[in-house]
């Protein structure tokens, strides 16, 4: 069986798995952040009225936002259940196989990825009743969730590496809640002009500002070439980084 | 005891390619800790071959090496002439293993491992599914086989376990400690598959911690403690050279002065219910011997029963140490007498 296929036929275990333990592995990503678009749409939105402010539906300026956030609360099953599979012996019987160990690693990683598609389609049907305007037609849509992915396979390395490298199914629960100070150190809330001058410093090295950015541009718009090149660059090279960071923990704890 | 007399597993090879081969192999994990110690057997085609050991001797390392799992320090071992740090990958084409712990899937069903497993060993979807089914049947996980492995047995994990090891039909199939753990149906229903896999003329490599599993399954056995091979022979050979033959004697009441003259050099122990044991080397030829001295030294011997020496005689006896107590049940407790110093004569079984 080919190295592709078999990534495909773990991808598929993965996905199959998933299923079974619903709420861990689709539900979760939705939970927080839908709770969060529904809970300030509901009760900010006169932040609107505030002199600059660039949209008058405050769900309208959030959702594009929030479906960038499904890729930081919905990370970590998979490199949970990554360990799991070192530990339970499961990669040795896979070894036996002859399936080279970097497999297994990259299955987990695609799911990890995979399944904020439907987190972020669930949170933008919530945002199209809730007034969201699409201006950018499909394709903008598209790009989106092309960023999304990319994101979330970036962000989601850092799981990977803390779980590879403390050998701990639990240990990547701890990084649970780094996604509370990119969200408020970002320009998901209010637009830059509007944040003090020091968050303002923060948020332009905030790599979630760039995602809030260019999904913005893709969505509502104006669509412009600067903040959506940039917010792939950005993903792109993290996603570098952190999967790297990520191989080279695998291979420290599975021996090569 | 059913003569395990397998002639042809001494000295004549039976094929001119062994199962397995080790030579010298040793293992020293980071920190100095040396697992494996110099150890080298051969095991043939179609042999049942049990590793015996504690905790700790060196039966998973053993194992983890000859299935390309770890590399070893120094030595070198074969599997059917494929050498497992140079060719690893064909080393893995002709061996099935089902290692310590049974390696399942929590959320996946019998039939989707098996399946899983036909497909990443490049059967292809029908015959994997086809094999799958098979697998099943034989095993007897059909009731089960659309259940997650969650809510299986024991057993049941070790029996899927091992048939996913058998999805490539293996020519030759480690299981490590497969019964460790298991209640006695488990147990029984490894050891029935055990022997079905030995009639089938399959060649198995076997570890374990219990002597009498060693003892009903595997035709010859190597004793392996602190890495290194303490002897190998088949399970009576090892009885007769390293165990001892307990004779216990009854005497008329008053009478153990001259059961205590008569038994010479042979140690008597008293069990206190008129009863006295006395234990000799050399098996149960030496028996009429010690009876005839008895009965020479007049020491009117009322009653006399012979008790041949288990497997964990001849352990106890090689290791200096019991082992913790054996899975079957079938020692009836005559463990007595049996910690002499017999040492480790050299040479044995090769």
């Amino acid at each position: 069986m080919s190295p592709v296929a078999q990534v495909r036929l773990l991808l598929f275990r993965n996905v199959r798995e998933g299923a079974r333990n619903p709420v861990l592995a689709y539900a979760l990503p939705v939970i927080i952040p839908l709770a969060v678009l529904v809970l300030v749409a509901k009760t900010l939105y006169r932040v609107t009225d505030l002199p600059g402010f660039p949209t008058r539906n405050y769900a309208e300026w959030m959702t594009p936002a929030i479906i960038m956030l499904t890729a930081m609360t919905g990370v970590g099953y998979a490199a949970t259940s990554l360990v799991i599979d070192i530990q339970s012996g499961f990669l040795d019987r896979l070894r036996l196989l002859d399936v080279r160990p970097p497999a297994l690693l990259l299955s987990r990683v695609l799911f990890d990825v995979v399944r904020v598609v439907p987190a972020g389609t669930v949170l933008l049907g919530v945002g199209l009743l809730l007034g969201l305007d699409i201006n950018e037609g499909v394709g903008g849509v598209l790009l989106l969730f092309g960023l999304l992915v990319v994101w979330a396979g970036a962000y989601g390395g850092l799981y990977f590496v803390v779980a590879l490298s403390t050998g701990n199914a639990q240990a990547p629960l701890a990084l649970a809640p780094l996604f509370l100070p990119l969200q408020f150190l970002s320009t998901q809330f209010v637009p830059l002009s509007l944040l003090p001058g020091w968050v303002q410093a923060i948020a332009a090295w905030n790599p979630f500002t760039y995602m809030v950015d260019a999904s913005r541009a893709l969505t509502t718009g104006p669509l412009t070439f600067a903040p959506v090149a940039k917010a792939f660059a950005v993903a792109l090279a993290m996603l570098a980084v952190t999967q790297a960071l990520s191989l080279r923990a695998y291979k420290r704890a599975v021996g090569g | 005891m059913a003569p395990a007399a397998a002639p042809a597993c001494e000295g004549v090879p039976v094929s001119s390619r062994p199962a397995i081969e080790v030579h010298e192999l040793t293992k020293e994990f980071a920190g100095g800790v040396r697992a494996l110690d110099g150890v080298s057997f051969t095991v043939e085609e179609g042999e049942v071959f049990g590793f015996l050991g504690r905790n700790g001797a060196g039966k998973s390392t053993t194992v983890r090496i000859l299935t390309t799992l770890l590399r070893p320090t120094s030595g070198t071992a074969a599997v059917l002439g494929h050498d497992v740090v140079g060719a690893p990958s064909a080393v893995r084409k002709v061996f099935g293993a089902a290692l310590q712990d049974a390696a399942l899937d929590e959320l996946m069903t019998g039939r989707e491992h098996l399946e899983m497993a036909g497909r990443l060993a490049g059967l292809g979807k029908p015959r994997s599914v086809e094999r799958a089914a098979e697998l099943l049947e034989r095993f007897g996980l059909k009731a089960a086989a659309d259940r997650i492995a969650a809510g299986y047995s024991g057993g049941m994990r070790r029996r899927l376990d091992v048939a996913m090891a058998m999805v490539r039909r293996p020519e030759v199939l480690f299981l490590d400690e497969p019964t460790t753990g298991l209640d006695p149906q488990g147990r029984r229903a490894v050891w029935d598959l055990v022997r079905s896999l030995r009639d089938d003329g399959s060649t198995v490599f076997l570890t374990t911690q219990y002597l009498t599993e060693a003892d009903e399954l595997s035709g010859r056995v190597a004793v392996v403690s602190d890495g290194r091979i303490a002897a190998i022979g088949t399970s009576q050979e090892l009885k007769d050279r390293l165990g001892a033959t307990t004779v216990r004697v009854r005497a008329a009441v008053g009478d153990e002065a001259r059961f205590r003259a008569a038994a010479g050099a042979d140690p008597l122990v008293a069990t206190g219910d008129g009863w006295f044991e006395v234990t000799v080397g050399g098996g149960e030829a030496a028996v009429p011997g010690v009876v005839a001295r008895l009965i020479g030294a007049g020491a009117p011997v009322d009653r006399l029963s012979i008790h041949p020496p288990s497997l964990e005689d001849v352990f106890v006896g090689l290791t200096g140490t019991e082992i913790e107590s054996s899975a079957g049940g079938a020692d009836d407790g005559r463990i007595t007498a049996v910690r002499r110093g017999l040492g480790v004569p050299g040479g044995l079984g090769r």
